[in-house]
């Protein structure tokens, strides 16, 4: 059965940003394989269409008039925040990747 | 090292002036606390679905007239996939394929030598939340999440850096004029990322990417360092990788930031929330009613009204007063001393006080009254300066303030002619003089004149009742 890369599942891992185990990546190349097989196939339906398979929807999207709405206070912007620092959500830093 | 051939292009990011946010009707503003500008649209939960704001397509439509773009009928949005925190639906909602604006230009002129800038195309897309670096965590503000913007990038067609600052100030200017943004770098609501290549041939040079210049003379100082520093490169052997760096205008270098993923990486596909949207004739022509003059008309405007070249680059570098002069060209009055006036006495004024023109008192029928009174003599510059803050502040009228600053007194006939009998008789060889036709004399006795009067009485007038008095 054909298999992805090494690299390939390293390459989609990076993308996600997690880590994988020898064996995973050894799972994966199987599986997502599969998966890619089957996007293949939904490339070969004949009389494939953007537009079609964008929106089965002809009306124009409709506009919102430009007027402030509700807001959430910043308590509860962090409600489901794991960590907090004042009214900042605080997330492991991230720069310089 | 000087045969290589430098090429740049730009992208600009702008934020754009509305009450609500792209997707959310969350507030549109700079400076709210921390995390209360937000609402569970611009937090990406589960189950919310995005709205286009109608404000962000009319001013996407501006943008696309004042930078000459063709804009396009149907559009729609794309989502571009990426993991960082700062974006909590893990993809950023913008226009790859069918972008607002395509193909337009911005004419720049650099040392006399007119040149039109390509831009390819002009985007509308949200802009992530602000991150803040404090040693192993990185603080989020989610004010910015969602806030509009358009990305204007150009073609790869600029060479060199004199250029890039020129069209970032034209383009700050159109945008500025047209109520499109602020455009403050300072406060990022205007932001420049540079690419740069350098090449030998016609053939394009690898190119590095520049992210978040700045301001716009860091933009050139940036430039020229990337320049030197590829050539240094490839004259060493070495290659250039695709990467992004950043400016530090501390050691003003350019420094590595992170090797580019490449554009596939960001797996774009068509955003399934939003359906397309067609703009037709009607909504384009009804958005382009409330575009103001852009900067050229004005300049030719002013040209026509006898302004010159430094006194319209003086008026228009300040909105405020370019605002108000506008408004002036209603009234029937002498345009260049009302420019010298706002550029001179009223802009000290204000600078001093830290206000704007439309803060004040001056209505536009003091402002002409006071034209009137200096071209007939009636005030001099010099009453013009101690009557400035009452000018400013109070709701009299010019007649009541001359009253109360004794300016009256000064026109005054008798008042005039008692110190022109002082200087004649104080003075009887410089008369003598005068008598036997030495014209300096005049000239000298004038000033006597003016120094008794502390220089505030009107100078052709005490001039004319002076000859008068000597030739009696």
């Amino acid at each position: 059965m054909d298999k992805l890369s090494k690299e390939e599942v390293l390459h989609v891992a990076h993308l996600a940003r997690i880590s994988l185990t020898d064996e995973e990546i050894e799972k994966f190349r199987v599986q997502l394989k599969v998966l890619m097989d089957d996007i293949d196939k939904i490339k070969d339906v004949k009389d494939y269409d953007d537009e079609m398979m964008y929106t089965p929807i002809e009306d124009n999207t409709r506009l919102r008039e430009d007027i402030v709405g509700e807001m959430l206070s910043a308590k509860d912007v962090g409600i489901n925040a794991p960590a907090k620092n004042g009214s900042f959500i605080e997330v492991p830093v991230m720069i310089n990747e | 090292m000087s045969n290589y051939i430098p090429t740049m292009g730009l992208e600009v990011h702008v934020e754009i002036k509305s009450n609500s946010k792209l997707f959310s009707s969350s507030a549109n503003t700079y400076g709210m606390a921390t995390n209360t500008s937000v609402n569970v649209i611009d937090l990406g939960y589960p189950g919310t679905l995005p709205t286009l704001n109608k404000e962000i397509i009319r001013q996407g439509i501006r943008a696309c007239k004042v930078l000459n773009c063709n804009i396009t009928r149907k559009m729609h949005f794309d989502r571009k996939n990426y993991f960082y925190p700062d974006n909590p639906k893990n993809y950023q909602i913008t226009q790859n394929r069918t972008p607002i604006g395509t193909g337009g230009y911005v004419e720049i002129e650099v040392d006399g030598i007119k040149k039109k800038i390509g831009i390819s195309d002009i985007h509308i897309e949200e802009d992530t939340c602000k991150s803040a670096h404090r040693g192993n965590v990185s603080l989020l503000d989610f004010n910015r999440a969602g806030v509009p913007l358009i990305e204007i990038v150009t073609e790869p067609c600029i060479s060199n850096s004199k250029e890039a600052m020129a069209y970032l100030i034209k383009l700050r200017e159109l945008l500025f004029y047209a109520n499109i943004s602020d455009c403050k770098m300072e406060e990022g609501s205007m932001r420049c990322d540079a690419n740069v290549s350098i090449s030998k041939t016609e053939k394009l040079g690898t190119r590095t990417e520049i992210k978040n210049i700045s301001s716009i003379h860091n933009v050139g100082l940036a430039l020229d360092k990337e320049i030197e520093r590829q050539e240094e490169v490839l004259e060493n052997g070495g290659v250039i990788r695709e990467e992004t760096r950043r400016f530090d205008d501390k050691i003003g270098e350019t420094i590595l930031m992170r090797v580019k993923e490449t554009g596939n990486d960001y797996r774009y596909f068509i955003e399934p929330d939003i359906p397309y949207l067609v703009v037709t004739d009607e909504f384009i022509e009804d958005s382009l009613k409330t575009l103001p003059l852009l900067p050229d008309e004005l300049r030719k405007k002013y040209k026509e009204v006898g302004l010159t070249s430094l006194q319209i680059e003086k008026l228009i570098a300040n909105r405020s007063l370019n605002d108000y002069f506008l408004g002036l060209l209603e009234f029937k009055t002498n345009y260049v001393t009302a420019v010298n006036l706002l550029l001179s006495d009223i802009s000290s004024y204000l600078n001093k006080h830290n206000k704007v023109i439309t803060d004040t008192k001056l209505s536009y029928e003091k402002l002409v009254e006071v034209i009137e009174n200096l071209e007939s003599r009636e005030l001099s510059n010099k009453n013009i300066k101690d009557l400035i803050d009452s000018l400013m502040e109070t709701d009299k009228t010019l007649e009541e303030l001359k009253k109360e600053f004794n300016i009256q007194n000064i026109t005054d006939d008798s008042f005039i002619n008692e110190i022109i009998t002082k200087v004649i008789e104080n003075n009887p060889d410089s008369v003598n003089d005068y008598k036997n036709g030495h014209d300096r004399a005049l000239k000298y006795l004038m000033g006597q004149v003016m120094k008794e009067t502390k220089g505030s009485v009107n100078p052709k007038k005490a001039s004319d009742m002076l000859v008068k008095e000597l030739n009696k």
